[in-house]
């Protein structure tokens, strides 16, 4: 039998598929894959119950978002005077849109906390990510002295609410020079332990052992292991924590404020909480309060592209082919 | 001096778990070399201490005279084909075959070419810019092979390469695997824990049991002189029938009591062979399900043995009787045979288990009484308590 009758097109998986044809299907085989609700043994009623449940909870959780769209569109009259859940003249959506970016209140513009907001996640958001797939690989796949421990007290971190650790913190911070250093807030954000956690479990199922022990016979170092072999696979892993740890850092309010002095260091959360205090001290005569709700709106709208760019990557099927079951 | 060379080769485990004891085995350069033991025998252990992938507790390994004991896998010049493939599932088949090639800076063009070379070996000639997804069970196995011999390694290893493939397909893997072994002439150091693929593969098999060595030697010596029981019940398929019985006879004469039944063997044979020493005593018989003769030809007196057929399995080319006999069931275990209860289930039981493979068309039907002609040249006979062979001189 010659060699090239043995890979006959009879065992061959077909020609490739299209990108489109291939999430087709992939559509199609999930459904398939999903037991049908009415053979899972629940009542009628009881399907009927937790639907309404879970609607209602979706409803609970949606409210702010979809009030904080409508009042977005409202002059500051509008948002006091008018029914809160729907929409009333005049239609102010691009004027307020574009007095957010301009210097309204003289010391700090809502751009230059919007540049600081993504300058601070893109470090801290992406350090904690790349410390957290190093980290994770190594406490998946090598033992080292004190591993164990060494992994314990990350996720032990998970256990310390940050609000306790804060005053701590801050004293050391005087001590390093690092109030009002944007430091101060990118240093902290970059050790994050439920992504240090959530890696390790990662590389463990989607990393095998065997790839690892058949790239170091191919002969390549552990670093090109690392780089070529594992990180690969480690992508879907890796993007979750990604969107973890940057929308930590967008979110985070707590830390800025209390390191930051100065107005052109602050992040969006820490600015608008400014805006809303000078808003609510004036009584409503600043004006400020559109400017407040615009601005809380275009601070989500990042995070929402940012989870609808990144979960293309939660796809099963990297291993594909690479290990015989 | 040989390619492979373990030299009381012993791994414990950290548990304390004794994975290999002792092991001492030469490969020559060029020899496809089979090691072959049931689960846990330390077979893969073995093999992944030749990669380096395992580090070696005590004894000696030399690849081609060199002393590897602490030496990196990649400094080893081994290749090695794993159960599972191991493909990297990201890159192109052309890419996972030219990875090691990547890693030691060979320049594009000569390593495109020995991929080329490497894949039309193995017919995957039009498969290079597929991924591993998008290959078929087959293909994948011949990628991993691929990847393995681009490197011209000294050694190749194999951990089980074709367990994961279906029947059909595995018959036809282990021709290709011998066809690329000759076209290469890469010693091989092959892993299963299936006897054909031992048998019908290696040049020579090493029977590996609870981490020793039982035997090593060409499927042929291991099949018509197994060392131990435990080769004896391991090589062959059926399984060779073992039984408990007593060597009778006075003089030049050599009677085996199997239960109520007698086998006379010819004078000469037992004074020549180490038998002898045993007439008075217990041994163990073993008879092959081959060498027993059709029914209904008038056996020899003393040379045949009846039995009652339970089950007759037709396989077209021939048929397998199976059996019970008055006799004791020996077991290839000692360790089951040291339990008490068992040693008493042993020695109460009166009725044993067998296989004979006759004819196709040799009419014997389940439930009924049968009488089998034994070749009696064709006995193996092992002590009870060191479990070896006795000499025979067969």
């Amino acid at each position: 039998m010659t060699a090239s009758s043995l890979a006959s097109p009879g065992d061959t998986a077909g020609a490739p598929e299209s990108r489109r044809q291939r999430r087709k299907r992939e559509r199609l085989e999930e459904q398939a894959a999903a037991i049908p609700v009415h053979l899972y043994g629940l009542r009628r009623g009881t399907v009927t119950v937790i639907t309404v449940a879970c609607v209602l909870f979706a409803i609970f959780t949606l409210i702010p978002v979809v009030w904080i769209v409508i009042n977005s569109t409202k002059s500051q009259t509008g948002i006091f005077t008018s029914f809160a859940f729907w929409f009333s003249r005049p239609f102010q959506f691009f004027h307020n849109f574009a007095l957010l970016f301009q210097n309204v209140d003289g010391n700090g513009t809502y751009f230059q906390w919007f540049g600081n907001t993504v300058l601070y996640a893109a470090l801290g958001g992406g350090g904690a990510t790349a410390l957290a797939g190093f980290a994770g690989y190594g406490f998946a796949r090598f033992r080292f002295r004190g591993s164990k421990a060494y992994f314990y007290v990350i996720v032990g971190a998970l256990l310390v609410p940050i609000a306790a650790i804060t005053l701590p913190l801050y004293l050391v911070y005087a001590k390093a020079h690092l109030i009002n250093s944007i430091w101060g807030m990118i240093l902290p954000s970059l050790v994050s332990p439920v992504g240090v956690y959530l890696m390790r479990t990662y590389v463990d199922l989607s990393v095998p052992r065997e790839l690892i022990d058949a790239a170091r016979i191919d002969g390549a170092g552990e670093a090109r292991i690392f780089f070529r072999v594992a990180l690969p696979l480690m992508v879907p892993g890796l993007m979750t924590v990604l969107l973890l740890s940057v929308v930590a850092v967008w979110n985070n309010y707590f830390l800025p404020l209390i390191i930051f002095s100065k107005n052109t260091l602050y992040p969006l959360t820490v600015g608008i909480g400014v805006w809303s205090q000078v808003a609510e001290r004036s009584g409503g005569n600043s004006d400020l309060y559109p400017l407040v709700v615009m601005g809380g709106l275009v601070t989500i709208v990042p995070m929402i592209a940012l989870f609808l760019v990144l979960q293309r990557y939660w796809r099963g099927g990297m291993l594909l082919g690479s290990i015989a079951n | 001096m040989s390619a492979v060379s373990m030299e009381a080769l012993t791994k414990v485990y950290a548990t304390g778990v004794k994975a290999l004891d002792v092991l001492d085995l030469q490969v020559a350069h060029g020899e496809f070399a089979v090691l072959v033991g049931p689960s846990g025998c330390g077979k893969t252990t073995a093999l992944r201490m030749v990669a380096g992938l395992e580090d070696i507790t005590s004894g000696t390994l030399r690849l081609g005279g060199r002393v590897v004991n602490g030496v990196s896998p990649r400094q080893r010049d081994v290749a090695m084909v794993f159960q599972n493939y191991a493909l990297y599932p990201h890159l192109t088949v052309a890419r996972n075959i030219g990875f090691s090639l990547e890693n030691k800076k060979i320049p594009r063009a000569e390593r495109d070419e020995r991929v080329r070379a490497a894949a039309s070996v193995l017919g995957l000639a039009d498969l290079l810019g597929r991924k591993p997804g998008q290959l078929s069970g087959g293909q994948r196995q011949r990628v991993a092979m691929g990847r393995a011999i681009v490197r011209e390694p000294a050694v190749f290893l194999m951990d089980e390469p074709l367990s994961n493939l279906d029947a059909k397909l595995r018959v036809q893997m282990r021709a290709e695997i011998l066809r690329v072994h000759r076209r290469v002439g890469a010693t091989t150091l092959y892993v299963t824990h299936d006897q054909t693929e031992a048998m019908t593969m290696g040049d020579r098999v090493a029977v590996l049991r609870s981490g020793r060595l039982e035997q090593y030697g060409t499927p042929r010596d291991l099949y018509d002189a197994p060392a131990s029981l435990f080769v004896a019940s391991f090589i062959g398929s059926p399984a060779m029938n073992l039984y408990e019985a007593a060597l009778e006879g006075a003089a030049d004469q050599c009677v085996v009591v199997l239960g109520s039944q007698r086998l006379t063997l010819a004078p000469a044979g037992a004074e020549r062979s180490g038998l002898g020493a045993y007439r008075g005593r217990k041994v163990i018989v073993g008879i092959r399900p081959e060498h027993f003769a059709a029914p209904g030809i008038e056996p020899a007196a003393g040379a045949s043995l009846t039995v009652d057929v339970r089950l007759v399995e037709p396989l077209g080319n021939e048929q397998l009787v199976h059996f019970t006999i008055d006799a004791a069931q020996a077991r290839e275990d000692p360790a089951e045979g040291t339990d008490p209860v068992a040693e008493g289930e042993i020695m109460a039981a009166t009725a044993a288990n067998g296989v004979a493979v006759t004819g196709p068309r040799v009419p014997v039907r389940a439930g009924s009484r049968v009488t089998f002609g034994v070749d009696l040249e064709q006995l193996y006979f092992f002590d009870p308590d060191t479990r070896e062979a006795i000499e025979t001189g067969r």
